[in-house]
């Protein structure tokens, strides 16, 4: 009897320390890429959530790979990413829950202005990586395992493999802005996502040389980490953000989001298949 | 906590497993950081050292000053000047230096030097007057004086290169920002942790941290080695 009791006051004890008291905002981690977060996309979207639930946001920006190893270890409550198959296979191993498309973009395949391997005015990515290969055209890769690299190791592939340690092929294992600056530099050319090359481009020679390829699309998706697997997790709150990024206010916030005058990302329901 | 174990253990098993990107940041890491502290040691200890024997030297005080200051200047920022310089657009964009070890090494140079200065000037300009006016009595010259000084504050000299050895050899920002963390080129231990923790694999990120910690131990074994006897 003795032990029951105390065993049920420090079940008492402890599930009082993981409850908040009511004067506390709840908070809300969310993981997302460093792309994302360096257009300043979401210091437009959380502030009218925010408000108007109370709950606070805190923005984890690393690369994909290491926001899907804080959720693996339920380190967050949610992730925004953009590698599909990774998000599938996070899901699929019961990592995460709920994958919704929150909206999209575009990669460019960028180079110097000489453009020695003539890639201009292309549309076809498979070719054009082909063509670069044949050539011998430097590249800067981002070697860092984040949605890019992923999307960038894929083209390869298609065009007859990666030409890794090739003296052309340059891993830089860095961020997208710090690898336009190297590819700028080194006059290579380099896959790069549409907002970010845009954030960038006054201060670059570098040129849009291939976009509009469908294999170019880049959907960003957003889960919840799963609260059955990581019970502290913030489930209830991380729901109400997750179904913020997906409704209408939120979809008409990102389509309307503009920098230097241009479009950085569409809604989700304008995916082209 | 088992995080840490099964880090560690993981961090054991790569190195012994021989990656040769792994050892050869072993290789950056050492080579970059001697040869800047190395040269900056050259100048920054006697610098040091004049500072802080004469008291009479012009604008003595603003020199220590500024020694100070620099001091704290970020990593990131010491990159951001090399860039500066080193970028095509830049002053001397036509060496071609950018993304190249000896791009790290100038900006491992300027994290060096002033912490090398102040550290010096710091332990001799404790030290009695009495000292150099002695060895200047008996007819040595300033620069033979200052040689005399140095050897009287040998266990603060070694403290203050297993400082900067330090500080260079953990650095990042340099690293990353004028080295380009290139594989079997420019990555050095710091710059391979860091992108093994931005891809998420936690126990490869601590086995260039493991290398780090082994590389000051060496360090500071060597340093210590003809001071024995003398307290660090």
């Amino acid at each position: 009897m003795l032990w029951r009791t105390l065993t049920l006051a420090l079940a008492l004890a402890l599930a009082g320390c993981s409850v908040s008291t009511p004067g506390d905002p709840v908070r809300v981690r969310l993981a997302i890429t460093t792309s994302t977060y360096n257009s300043g996309l979401l210091q437009e979207l959380l502030p009218p959530f925010e408000e108007s639930t109370g709950i606070q946001v805190q923005v984890i920006a690393v690369g994909t790979g290491q926001a899907l190893a804080l959720g693996e270890r339920g380190e967050v409550d949610l992730v925004l990413v953009h590698a599909r198959r990774r998000e599938d296979a996070f899901i699929e191993q019961g990592h995460g829950l709920d994958r919704r498309d929150m909206m999209w973009n575009d990669f460019v395949i960028l180079g110097p202005p000489g453009d020695p391997a003539g890639l201009r005015g292309g549309e076809d990515a498979v070719a054009a990586m082909k063509r670069l290969k044949d050539e011998g055209a430097r590249f800067v890769s981002r070697g860092d395992d984040s949605g890019t690299h992923i999307r960038e190791l894929a083209l390869w592939e298609r065009a007859g493999g990666v030409p890794a340690g090739e003296a052309f092929y340059l891993e830089a294992g860095q961020g997208m802005g710090n690898c336009l600056t190297l590819a700028d530099e080194k006059e290579a050319y380099i896959l790069s996502d549409r907002g970010t090359y845009l954030a960038f481009a006054s201060r670059l020679d570098l040129e849009i040389l291939v976009d509009g390829d469908p294999a170019l699309l880049n959907p960003y998706g957003v889960m919840l980490v799963n609260p059955r697997r990581y019970p502290h997790v913030q489930a209830a709150a991380a729901r109400k953000l997750l179904d913020y990024f997906t409704s209408a206010e939120a979809q008409r916030r990102i389509a309307a989001f503009r920098v230097a005058g241009e479009t950085l990302f569409y809604p989700a329901a304008e995916m082209r298949p | 906590m088992s995080f840490l174990g099964e880090g560690l253990a993981e961090a054991a098993r790569l190195l012994w497993a021989g990656d040769a990107r792994t050892y050869h940041a072993v290789l950056v890491s050492l080579l970059c950081t001697t040869t800047a502290v190395s040269l900056a040691a050259l100048l920054a200890v006697p610098y040091g050292a004049w500072l802080g024997l004469y008291r009479s030297t012009p604008f003595r005080r603003l020199q220590v000053f500024s020694l100070r200051v620099a001091m704290s200047v970020p990593t990131v920022v010491l990159g951001l000047l090399v860039f500066a310089f080193l970028s095509r657009r830049g002053l001397l964009g036509g060496l071609d230096l950018l993304y190249t070890r000896t791009a790290i090494i100038a900006g491992e140079f300027m994290l060096a030097f002033p912490l090398l200065g102040s550290l010096v000037y710091g332990a001799t300009a404790r030290l009695e007057p009495r000292v150099v006016e002695t060895a200047l009595t008996l007819g040595a010259r300033r620069g033979q004086a200052l040689v005399k000084v140095l050897g009287e504050v040998r266990p603060a000299l070694v403290a203050a290169m297993l400082a900067a050895f330090g500080r260079c050899v953990t650095e990042l920002g340099i690293a990353l920002t004028v080295g380009g963390n290139l594989p079997l080129h420019t990555r050095t231990l710091a710059t391979a942790a860091q992108l093994e923790l931005s891809r998420g694999r936690f126990a490869e990120a601590l086995a260039p941290g493991i290398l780090l910690l082994v590389l000051a131990a060496g360090a500071t074994m060597l340093a210590s080695w003809p001071v024995r006897g003398d307290r660090l």
